[in-house]
C-alpha cells in the first residue's frame, strides 16, 4: 500500500453534509489504514432546509448499499417526481418540471422539437402530458418502476422529500458501525503547518486536539477551516440572486403526501412546501430588501394549510460559492462551499457532487496540487451550472408587481444563461454541456413553462409526415395515462413498503 | 463527595482486553469527576485475538455498552452462535451439540433431562439433542431471536451467542471508547516505576522517554504479565497437569459458504481444531500438546483440514493453562490473558474478560486499595477460572478415545476434586447442581456429560409422578413441537440478510 495513504481524516460539522461524508468516506476508503473522525457539538443546531432531493441521490444510495424502504421509513421520507411551480411566470400560471423525459424522440428528432412543431399547427396539450412523472404526479400516484419497466413506466424518474436531521441521524448510524468515530465538542481553534500552512490539527473547547491529514469542512455558512483558518473568500452572486434570507417553519397537514415539491412565487422570492410523511416542510425565501423578517414571517404563517408545529426559525444567507472548494489540506462541502437556494432542491446533491468528486481524485499526503485544481474546476462548473438554472426561473418572468421581480425580468444575467437563452428563442435549442446537472428536459420544463416561447423549430422537423407524427404523439400521450392510471397512490405506496416486513412463519407450541 | 477517589486509570495493552476494559469503564465510570481513563497501546505488538467465539454472557455485556446489536454484527462480521458441534470427542465419528439455552421443558417439578432419561428406560431412543431447538436448529443451519411474547414456544427461550472477528470487535470498541473520552496513546513501555515504599507501580516509562502515571494500572498486555508478572511476580499457577495442551496455530480460510450457527471443535490425535464461521472468512485452530506432537505436523494436521484456502500462514501461539496466582496485586489488576489462560475449547477468553470487569466494577477500589476487597477479587477471579477448568477437563476426561498417548494421559488422569464430585453425582441418578456464581449451567453440564457417552444408573424418583404413557406422549410432542420450530425458523444466511441488510459487509476487507 501507498506509504503516503491519508491516515487521518477529521470531518469537522456533524450537519447532512457532514454524515453524508462520513458515511460515503467509510464505505469508500476501507482500507485498514484511513481513519475517519467527525466533531460535533450538539450545542450547534444544524440548517437542514434541504429536505427534498433529485434523482441523482439515488446513485448515492446506492453507493452506500442502503435500502430504499429502509431509508424511507427511517426518515419519515416520501416519493418525489418533481417540481411544480406557481406563479412564477405570470401570476395564476403553473407548471411542473417533472423528473425523467419529456416523449420519444422520432428519427433522432429531440421529441420537444415536435411538440414545438405540434403547437404552432393545433392546438395540443401541455408538454407535461408527455411526461411519465408529471403524469403519475398529477394523479398523486408512485410506484418504483424497477429495472425491468419497459416504455414508458422506465421514464419515470423519482427522488425523495425527507426530513433532513432524521436523515443525518441514518447516516451517522451508517458511518458509526463502519468505524467512524464521532467526538463530541466544540472546535476552539485551528492550528496551521509553519511550512505550508496545512491545517495541522483542531482544538476542542476542552483541551482536546484532533490532529488530521485531511480535513473535510462542514462547518456551515461560517466555514471554520476553509474560511475563518484558511482565508479563502468568496464569490458573492447576489447580484444575480437577491434573495438573502429564508423562514422555515413545518406544519400539520391531512395526508395523502403529494409526490412532488410545490414552490410558489411571492411578491419577493418564493415559498417552499415539501410533503412528508408525517408532516409538512414549508419555508419562505425572500430579498431582505424588499421584505422585513416579520413581514417574510406573517406571509409564510398566513399560507400554511395546517397549524404551524414549531417557532418559524429564520436563516440568513449570501448566494455564492468559496473562491476554492478545496484549500491547502481542507475540502468543503456544503453550506461551507457554497449556497444556492433551493428552488431546485440541489443543496444535497452539491454535497454529493462534492464527495463524489473527492474520491474520484482522492489525495494522499503529498497534495498533488493537480488533483486539488481539478476538483476545484469541476465544483466551480458544477456551482455555475447551478446558479445559471436558477437564474432562469427568476429572469424568464413577466411579472411586474413588485420591484423584486422589475429587477429579476430586467436585470443583466451571466453570459453563459445568456447564450442558452438565445438558442432557445431562435430555434428551441438546448444543448448540455460537459457535466452539466440539468438535461435538456428540465431546461426545457422551465422554459416551456415561464412562457419563453421559441421562434419557430428546428428545420430538421419538418422532414417528418405531419399527420404521422401527431398520431405517434397521441399514442404516446395514451400510453402515459394508462400507466399512470395502473399505479397504486403515493401514499398506498409508502405504507405497503413500510409494513413490508418478512412474512412471519406460524410458531407451533408446548400444549399439555 | 470522597476525598480518596481515583484520579486516573491506565489500561496497558490494547487487544480485545484492553479495549472491552477501556470502553466498559467510561461506559460506567466515565461521568465521575475527575477521573481520566486512558489506555496505552503499540501498534507494534500485534495482539492475539483467538477468542472469537463467544457464550451468551456477552449479550450483557453489549446491553451495558448499549450497543445495538445489527450494527454490531455487521462491524465485526459477526454470525450468529447457538452452541458448540463436538466431533470424535467421545469415540472417532461421533459427535454432539451443546447447545446455549434448555432442553425441552421442565415438568412435574424436575428437570426435563430426568423425563428423558426415564423415556430411555422405557426404550425411546430419541437422543438428548432433539429435545434442543439449539441443536435441531443448528446443525439446521437456522437462527431467530428468542421470541419473548411467546411463552409456549421453545423459541422463548433460545439462547444465542456471536463468532465474530476479533481485531474488528477490539476496533468497534475503540470507537465507542474513544468517543467516549478515552485518551489513547502509542508507545511501547520500557519501564515500570514502583513505589520504593510500598512497592505500587507509580509510572510506566514509553520507549520516548515520555511516563504515563496513574492510580490504577489495568494489565492488559498479554501473557507476558508487564505489571503483573514482570513487575510484582504474582506468579502462576500451572494446570498443564490436566490440561496438557499448550501450543496452537491459528489459520483462516476462505468461507465455504456454510454459516452454521455453531462453532466446531473436533477432537484430533494430540488436543482439537476449532473452526469458527464468520461472515467473511472461517477461522481455525488447533490446539495441542506440544509432548505430543511436532509443530510440523500440528501445522501440517491443520492445513489438511480446512474447509476452504487458507487466507494467511498458520500462526503459532504458546501458553500454558493456568492463572495467575494474585490477578489484582496493589493498584495492578490483570484482565485476559495477563490473568491467565485457559484453551478456548468452551468460547470462554471473552467471557473471563468481561467477568473480571464486572468483579473489577462491584470492588471498584479508593486510592486505599482495601487489601480485603482485593482478597475477595482474586478468591472469586480463582474460583470462576476452577469451575471453567473442571468443565474443559470433563471434555478430556469423559472419553473412550484409546487411540493415541494423548487421550491415553487424559482418559486416565485423576480429575480435579471439584469434577470427580460432579461425576459421582450424575453417575449415581443423573443429578445435576450448580453452585451460586458457577458459569455453565446445569444444561452446560448435561450436554457434554450425556454428549460424551455418560449414562446415569437411573433418574430422578419424582419422574415417576407422569404415567409411562404420558411421559411417552410428551416427550414425542417435545421433539416434534422443536422439530416444526426449526422448520419455521430462517437460515442464518437469510437471517443476516434480513437483519444486517444495509451494507455489502461480504466485499469488506478482513483487516
Amino acid at each position: 500500500m501507498n506509504s503516503e495513504t491519508i491516515r487521518n481524516i477529521v470531518i469537522v460539522g456533524g450537519g447532512t453534509a457532514g454524515w453524508m461524508a462520513a458515511a460515503a468516506l467509510s464505505r469508500c476508503l476501507d482500507n485498514g489504514i484511513t481513519r475517519i473522525t467527525l466533531v460535533e457539538s450538539e450545542e450547534i443546531g444544524t440548517i437542514g432546509v434541504g429536505e427534498a432531493t433529485i434523482p441523482p441521490l439515488l446513485s448515492y444510495n446506492s453507493m452506500l448499499g442502503i435500502n430504499e424502504n429502509e431509508f424511507i421509513a427511517a426518515t419519515q421520507g416520501t416519493f418525489k417526481l418533481g417540481i411544480e411551480f406557481v406563479d412564477w411566470g405570470g401570476i395564476g400560471q403553473r407548471y411542473i418540471h417533472p423528473f425523467g423525459y419529456f416523449g420519444q424522440a422520432l428519427q433522432g428528432i429531440q421529441f420537444h422539437q415536435l411538440w414545438l412543431r405540434e403547437r404552432k399547427l393545433r392546438p395540443t396539450p401541455d408538454i407535461s402530458a408527455w411526461s411519465m412523472s408529471a403524469v403519475a404526479a398529477s394523479m398523486g400516484r408512485f410506484a418504483r418502476p424497477g429495472v425491468k419497466a419497459g416504455f414508458p413506466l422506465n421514464q419515470l424518474l423519482y427522488a425523495f422529500h425527507f426530513d433532513a436531521s432524521l436523515y443525518a441521524r441514518f447516516l451517522r448510524t451508517y458511518a458509526e458501525r463502519l468505524g467512524v468515530t464521532r467526538i463530541e465538542g466544540k472546535v476552539a481553534d485551528t492550528k496551521l503547518r509553519g511550512q505550508d500552512g496545512h491545517v495541522e490539527s483542531v482544538a476542542l473547547e476542552d483541551g482536546r486536539e484532533i490532529e488530521g491529514d485531511l480535513f473535510i469542512d462542514c462547518s456551515g455558512f461560517r466555514g471554520l477551516l476553509i474560511e475563518q483558518a484558511l482565508k479563502t473568500g468568496y464569490d458573492d452572486w447576489s447580484n444575480w440572486l437577491p434573495c438573502n434570507r429564508a423562514v422555515a417553519v413545518p406544519c400539520a397537514y391531512e395526508g395523502p403526501p403529494d409526490p412532488f415539491t410545490r414552490s410558489t412565487a411571492h411578491s419577493a422570492g418564493w415559498q417552499w412546501r415539501i410533503p412528508l410523511q408525517h408532516r409538512m416542510g414549508n419555508g419562505l425565501v425572500y430579498s431582505s430588501d424588499h421584505l422585513s423578517e416579520d413581514q417574510a414571517a406573517e406571509l409564510l404563517l398566513k399560507n400554511l394549510e395546517g397549524e404551524p408545529l414549531a417557532e418559524p426559525r429564520h436563516l440568513p444567507f449570501t448566494t455564492g460559492m468559496r473562491r476554492l472548494a478545496w484549500n491547502r489540506n481542507v475540502v468543503a462541502l456544503g453550506l461551507s462551499s457554497g449556497f444556492v437556494e433551493p428552488l431546485e432542491s440541489t443543496s444535497i446533491h452539491l454535497i454529493q457532487a462534492g464527495i463524489a468528486k473527492l474520491l474520484a481524485l482522492f489525495p494522499d499526503r503529498s497534495f498533488n496540487p493537480v488533483e486539488r485544481d481539478e476538483y476545484n474546476r469541476q465544483m466551480q462548473e458544477v456551482f455555475h451550472d447551478v446558479r445559471d438554472f436558477i437564474v432562469l426561473h427568476y429572469h424568464a418572468t413577466r411579472r411586474e408587481d413588485s420591484d423584486f421581480w422589475n429587477h429579476c425580468r430586467t436585470m443583466k444575467i451571466p453570459d453563459s444563461l445568456a447564450r442558452k437563452l438565445a438558442l432557445w428563442h431562435s430555434k428551441g435549442r438546448v444543448f448540455r454541456d460537459g457535466f452539466e446537472l440539468f438535461a435538456t428536459p428540465s431546461w426545457v420544463a422551465v422554459m416551456v413553462g415561464q412562457g419563453l416561447t421559441p421562434e419557430t423549430y428546428e428545420p430538421a422537423v419538418d422532414a417528418l409526415d405531419e399527420q404521422k407524427v401527431a398520431a405517434a404523439m397521441e399514442q404516446m400521450r395514451a400510453a402515459y395515462l394508462e400507466i399512470a392510471q395502473r399505479l397504486p397512490s403515493h401514499g398506498e405506496f409508502i405504507a405497503q413498503i413500510i409494513a413490508q416486513r418478512p412474512a412471519e412463519p406460524e410458531l407451533p407450541e408446548f400444549v399439555f | 463527595m470522597r476525598t480518596d477517589r481515583l484520579g486516573s486509570i491506565l489500561v496497558v495493552g490494547g487487544g480485545t482486553a484492553g479495549w472491552m476494559t477501556a470502553a466498559a469503564l467510561t461506559k460506567v465510570l466515565g461521568e465521575l469527576p475527575g477521573l481520566r481513563i486512558e489506555l496505552v497501546e503499540s501498534d507494534e505488538i500485534g495482539t492475539v485475538g483467538v477468542g472469537e467465539a463467544t457464550i451468551p454472557q456477552i449479550n450483557l455485556f453489549n446491553a451495558l455498552m448499549e450497543i445495538d446489536e445489527p450494527d454490531f454484527v455487521r462491524a465485526t462480521n459477526a454470525t450468529y452462535k447457538l452452541g458448540i458441534e463436538f466431533v470424535d470427542w467421545t469415540r472417532i465419528g461421533e459427535s454432539y451439540v451443546h447447545p446455549f439455552g434448555f432442553y425441552g421443558l421442565d415438568m412435574a417439578g424436575i428437570e426435563f433431562h430426568h423425563h428423558w432419561l426415564k423415556g430411555k428406560s422405557l426404550g425411546d431412543p430419541a437422543p438428548l439433542g432433539d429435545y434442543s431447538l439449539g441443536v435441531v436448529a443448528g446443525l439446521q443451519g437456522r437462527f431467530a431471536h428468542p421470541r419473548l411474547d411467546q411463552p409456549n414456544s421453545p423459541l422463548s427461550k433460545i439462547a444465542y451467542a456471536f463468532q465474530f472477528d476479533a481485531s474488528l470487535y477490539a476496533r468497534y470498541l475503540r470507537g465507542i471508547a474513544e468517543a467516549n473520552g478515552v485518551v489513547r496513546t502509542e508507545g511501547r513501555i520500557v519501564d515500570v516505576l514502583q513505589n520504593g515504599e510500598t512497592g505500587f507501580v507509580e509510572a510506566v516509562t514509553l520507549q520516548d522517554g515520555s511516563r504515563l502515571e496513574a492510580d490504577l494500572f489495568i494489565d492488559c498486555s498479554g501473557f507476558r504479565g508487564l505489571l503483573i508478572e514482570q513487575a510484582l511476580k504474582s506468579g502462576f499457577e500451572d494446570w498443564s497437569k490436566w490440561l496438557p495442551c499448550d501450543r496452537a496455530f491459528a489459520v483462516p480460510c476462505e468461507s465455504s459458504g456454510d454459516m452454521q450457527p455453531l462453532t466446531r471443535a473436533t477432537a484430533r490425535s494430540a488436543g482439537w481444531q476449532w473452526r469458527i464461521p464468520l461472515q467473511h472468512r472461517t477461522g481455525n485452530g488447533y490446539v495441542y500438546s506440544s509432548e505430543h506432537i511436532s509443530d510440523d505436523e500440528a501445522a501440517a494436521t491443520l492445513m489438511a483440514n480446512l474447509d476452504g484456502a487458507a487466507l494467511a500462514d498458520p500462526r503459532q501461539l504458546r501458553f500454558t493453562a493456568g492463572h495467575r496466582r494474585k490477578p489484582w496485586i496493589k493498584n495492578v489488576v490483570a484482565l485476559g490473558l495477563a490473568g491467565g489462560f485457559l484453551e478456548p475449547l468452551e468460547s470462554t477468553s471473552i467471557h473471563l474478560i468481561q467477568s473480571g470487569i464486572a468483579r473489577l466494577m462491584t470492588l471498584f477500589p479508593t486510592l486505599s486499595f482495601d487489601e480485603a476487597e482485593i482478597e475477595r477479587f482474586n478468591a472469586q477471579t480463582v474460583k470462576e477460572y476452577t469451575d471453567i477448568r473442571d468443565f474443559l477437563v470433563l471434555h478430556y476426561h469423559a472419553t473412550e478415545r484409546d487411540d493415541s498417548p494423548f487421550w491415553d494421559y487424559c482418559r486416565n488422569l485423576e480429575p480435579p476434586d471439584g469434577l470427580a464430585y460432579k461425576l459421582a453425582m450424575f453417575r449415581r441418578n443423573g443429578r445435576i447442581f450448580r453452585e451460586q456464581e458457577e458459569l455453565f449451567t446445569e444444561t452446560s453440564w448435561l450436554a457434554v456429560m450425556v454428549g460424551q457417552g455418560m449414562e446415569p444408573e437411573s433418574y430422578h424418583p419424582a419422574a415417576d409422578l407422569l404415567p409411562d404413557e404420558e411421559t411417552l406422549r410428551r416427550l414425542a410432542h417435545v421433539r416434534d413441537v422443536i422439530a416444526r420450530t426449526a422448520q419455521a425458523l430462517p437460515t442464518q444466511d437469510q437471517f443476516l440478510r434480513d437483519n444486517n441488510s444495509a451494507s455489502n459487509t461480504s466485499l469488506r476487507r478482513a483487516s
